[in-house]
């Protein structure tokens, strides 16, 4: 409370990790190899494709240097296929992740841990009909900066806007199943970055009052656990009478 | 919560109605009897900071000087009516701060059903929020701003992006 600093990142914050998403361009000029921290970016020869950063996709756009084409998972059909999967064939749940591009196996191989940022998930080559990690965000930046490139931009922004209401009321109704004492975690697979950043305040919120209203029956519990368990640990003691 | 948190300062400060168990010379005052001694066995309504020490603090092994009761705002009936429909009951009406008077009578009394009756409640009423916010608690009204505060965020960046 004394540091006015919210938890967690703002919605600014989650957008500039997301332009760190590759995606596919088609060049409309020459342009050599870029030597970039994250290593060399693939020479641009027009009409070829090539898969870029969003930043850099993003400058070249504003120069008219190149155009972007829209990840397939954006494109409206895709998006309402997501709509029916999040409000009919799945009422409760979020609609699942991207599968794992590289098949996970019995065998240990460093694909396994390969997550989200570094996967690319939003290039021309990307699944349909799954929403990646940073979806909304990226969906909005590229109606922003590249609505000419995406197909029917308007209807677009409408499912976007239909698939976040549905999605934040998901949200929100998640803490209603929420079990008072103990283990009850609500399901989260497959919320998006800019979700997270969006629902964390209330969903903590209602935990934390969840604790401290449960608190007094906790500290009960652990004494009762200490005494039939003939007093291990002095630290639960401790932390009882704060 | 800390030293200076405004809320639980204010939690502090709700009355809760206690007994005496001694007849104190001189405090008639707080039954509106000043001068004269404080018969054992009054009620008086005391502030929940003064009532909790008080009522820990023992004379002898087995008296303590008060015997807290359950506040008016954690009654059966309240009780009842939160278990009937945790939206309907005005609890800043009650008390303020709701919850945390709640949380700090729940760890002086062993209250089982209360505590279920007030998880499912702060449950239910969270999930809910927005059309009855004159009925909310404190606490509850910081948690509504602080989710109104992040979906505003969103709000402004979606904003922000349009003028680009």
């Amino acid at each position: 409370m004394a540091l006015p600093l919210q938890a967690g990142l703002t919605p600014m914050e989650v957008a500039f990790l997301c332009e760190m998403e590759m995606v596919t361009v088609v060049p409309r000029q020459r342009l050599e190899r870029l030597n970039l921290l994250s290593g060399p970016t693939p020479a641009l020869r027009p009409p070829h494709r090539a898969p870029l950063p969003l930043w850099l996709a993003l400058l070249l756009k504003r120069q008219r240097r190149a155009n972007i084409l829209p990840p397939p998972w954006l494109l409206p059909s895709s998006l309402e296929r997501i709509l029916k999967h999040e409000t009919e064939t799945s009422p409760l749940a979020f609609s699942p992740p991207p599968p794992h591009p590289h098949p996970i196996t019995a065998r240990i191989s460093p694909t396994d841990h390969i997550s989200p940022p570094f996967l690319p998930s939003s290039t021309a080559e990307a699944p349909p009909d799954y929403l990646p990690y940073h979806w909304l965000e990226l969906g909005e930046i590229l109606l922003e900066a590249a609505s000419d490139d995406v197909p029917e931009p308007d209807r677009v922004r409408g499912l976007l806007r239909d698939l976040r209401e549905v999605r934040m009321s998901k949200m929100r109704g998640s803490v209603k199943v929420l079990e008072g004492e103990g283990g009850g975690v609500s399901k989260m697979t497959g919320v998006g970055a800019m979700e997270v950043a969006e629902g964390r305040g209330f969903i903590l919120g209602v935990l934390d009052g969840l604790r401290r209203l449960g608190s007094s029956r906790e500290v009960a519990r652990r004494e009762r656990e200490e005494e039939e368990g003939g007093g291990e640990g002095s630290e639960d003691e401790a932390m009882g009478f704060e | 919560m800390s030293y200076y948190d405004i809320d639980a300062i204010l939690t502090d400060n709700q009355k809760v109605p206690c007994t005496f168990n001694l007849t104190l010379p001189h405090l008639g005052y707080l039954d509106s009897a000043p001068g004269r001694p404080l018969p054992s066995g009054t009620k008086v309504d005391l502030p929940l900071w003064l009532a909790e020490r008080l009522a820990v603090s023992q004379l002898t092994p087995q008296t303590s000087l008060i015997t807290l009761d359950l506040p008016p705002s954690l009654s059966p009936r309240v009780m009842n009516a939160l278990k009937a429909d945790p939206k309907s009951v005005d609890l800043r009406s009650l008390a303020a701060n709701f919850y945390g008077l709640a949380e700090r009578i729940l760890d002086l009394f062993e209250e089982e059903e209360v505590c279920d009756v007030l998880l499912e409640s702060w449950r239910v009423r969270a999930s809910e929020g927005v059309e009855f916010l004159r009925g909310l608690s404190e606490e509850e009204r910081v948690l509504f701003r602080s989710a109104h505060d992040s979906s505003k965020a969103m709000r402004v960046w979606m904003g922000e992006m349009k003028k680009r």
